[in-house]
């Protein structure tokens, strides 16, 4: 399965440069040098969709996806997941390099907001 | 067994305080952290199975010469379905106390390994599209932020990142020692030697000892992780990864991060000394300690 990180990038990119919610037949042609077939797309916009990263609409005949989200907004995210994994703050999520005590965390949850 | 259950009673109690403390507050710690982590696993497991033990043990007392022989009573009373005479309202107290620890202590950590389990999924799943494979280092992941962050994701299929920040803060040598170090967490499951800790601390926070154990015991895991790193790397190389990092912590002016650069001032101390790990006899302390710590409660609960 070490393609499926790389086709769910290449999705989302489609989706980010898009303009509009696009159909699955229209990720399909926007990555169409890779031939893939209608299910792997389906299938991987359904994924992308689980991870809450694609919204689905549906229009008269078509589901429209759509990015429910820039790629900042979602590295800040994890960004924010990362620091407060930190040991001292309950859950084992993430480990940052040191413990960086809650004080400063906050300091950096702030300038990631 | 009146006597062992008060026994009991005051190791665990001694041990979830003045011992816990005392030894988060320790110095030797720093020259020998996987002897001080040991000696912390067994502080933690001892004083929940001395805590524990006393209320079982007070409890089912009038049963019995000893715990084994009286549970042996407790099940034949109960499979006949008459009430144990002895059983008394402090009884019942004490049974009642060793099972509402022995609840939130349980409860505390398994909410705390399925928030954790949840939480690391919803992580990988985003950072396996956000973070891109990093060719250079094989099984490495780039995140395309300027703060300089490197970090690991535990668990069975652990993931390794760092953001475009610490690439262009650090040195090809520096990197090499930041991923040796969150490498090292990876392998020796650093996650799961700290979660009992977590639930420890959580389960009694005002009881200092308990949650100075937490902070002590990661700090460890840290000192642990750059012992490992530094016989891979150079211990300039890592000394150097955290001066940057750290130092790059003091983000453009505008928060000045100066504990988290002291906590990193505190490794770098100890990176700067040319530790030689301790003679054996000494190592040999702690880890007897542990074994000892151990086996003295799980003894006095079974002996016949």
């Amino acid at each position: 399965m070490a393609g499926l990180g790389e086709l769910e990038r290449a999705v989302m990119d489609v989706l980010w440069a898009a303009p509009a919610p696009c159909t699955a037949r229209d990720v399909q042609d926007a990555l169409a040098q890779r031939e893939l077939a209608t299910t792997t797309v389906l299938t991987v916009l359904g994924r992308l969709e689980r991870k809450g990263l694609v919204s689905r609409a549906r229009d008269s005949r078509a589901h429209r996806y759509q990015a429910s989200g820039t790629r900042e907004d979602h590295i800040a995210t994890l960004m924010r997941d990362a620091l407060e994994g930190a040991p001292d703050r309950g859950a084992v999520l993430v480990r940052f390099l040191g413990g960086m005590p809650p004080e400063e965390q906050a300091a950096l949850r702030d300038l990631l907001r | 067994m009146i006597s062992n259950s008060a026994a009991l009673l005051v190791l665990g109690v001694l041990l979830a305080e003045p011992v816990s403390r005392a030894l988060a507050a320790a110095r030797w710690p720093a020259l020998d952290p996987t002897g001080a982590l040991l000696l912390w696993q067994a502080v933690g497991l001892a004083g929940g199975l001395a805590l524990l033990g006393a209320g079982v043990s007070f409890g089912l007392a009038p049963l019995g010469p000893s715990l084994p022989a009286a549970v042996g009573a407790l099940a034949g009373h109960l499979r006949r379905w008459d009430w144990p005479a002895g059983l008394g309202p402090w009884q019942l107290l004490a049974l009642a106390a060793a099972a509402a620890l022995a609840g939130r202590l349980f409860g505390i950590l398994g909410l705390a390994v399925t928030r954790t389990l949840r939480a690391r999924r919803r992580h990988r799943d985003l950072l396996d599209v956000l973070a891109t494979p990093w060719p250079a280092m094989a099984g490495a992941r780039v995140l395309a932020h300027p703060l300089p962050v490197a970090y690991c994701l535990p668990g069975l299929r652990s993931r390794l990142v760092v953001s475009e920040g610490t690439l262009a803060a650090l040195s090809p040598a520096e990197l090499a020692a930041v991923l040796a170090h969150e490498r090292a967490h990876l392998r020796e499951r650093h996650d799961l030697v700290v979660l009992p800790f977590v639930a420890w601390g959580a389960t009694a926070p005002w009881v200092p000892g308990m949650a100075r154990a937490q902070v002590a015991v990661a700090a460890l895991v840290e000192m642990r992780a750059d012992d490992v790193a530094r016989a891979r790397v150079s211990r300039l190389a890592l000394a150097g990864a955290l001066r940057r990092v750290g130092g790059a912590a003091t983000l453009s002016g505008r928060a000045t991060l100066t504990s988290f650069s002291a906590a990193v001032r505190g490794r770098l101390d100890r990176l700067d000394q040319q530790l030689d790990s301790p003679p054996l006899t000494l190592r040999l302390v702690p880890r007897l300690a542990a074994l000892a710590l151990v086996a003295v409660p799980t003894a006095v609960l079974l002996a016949p």
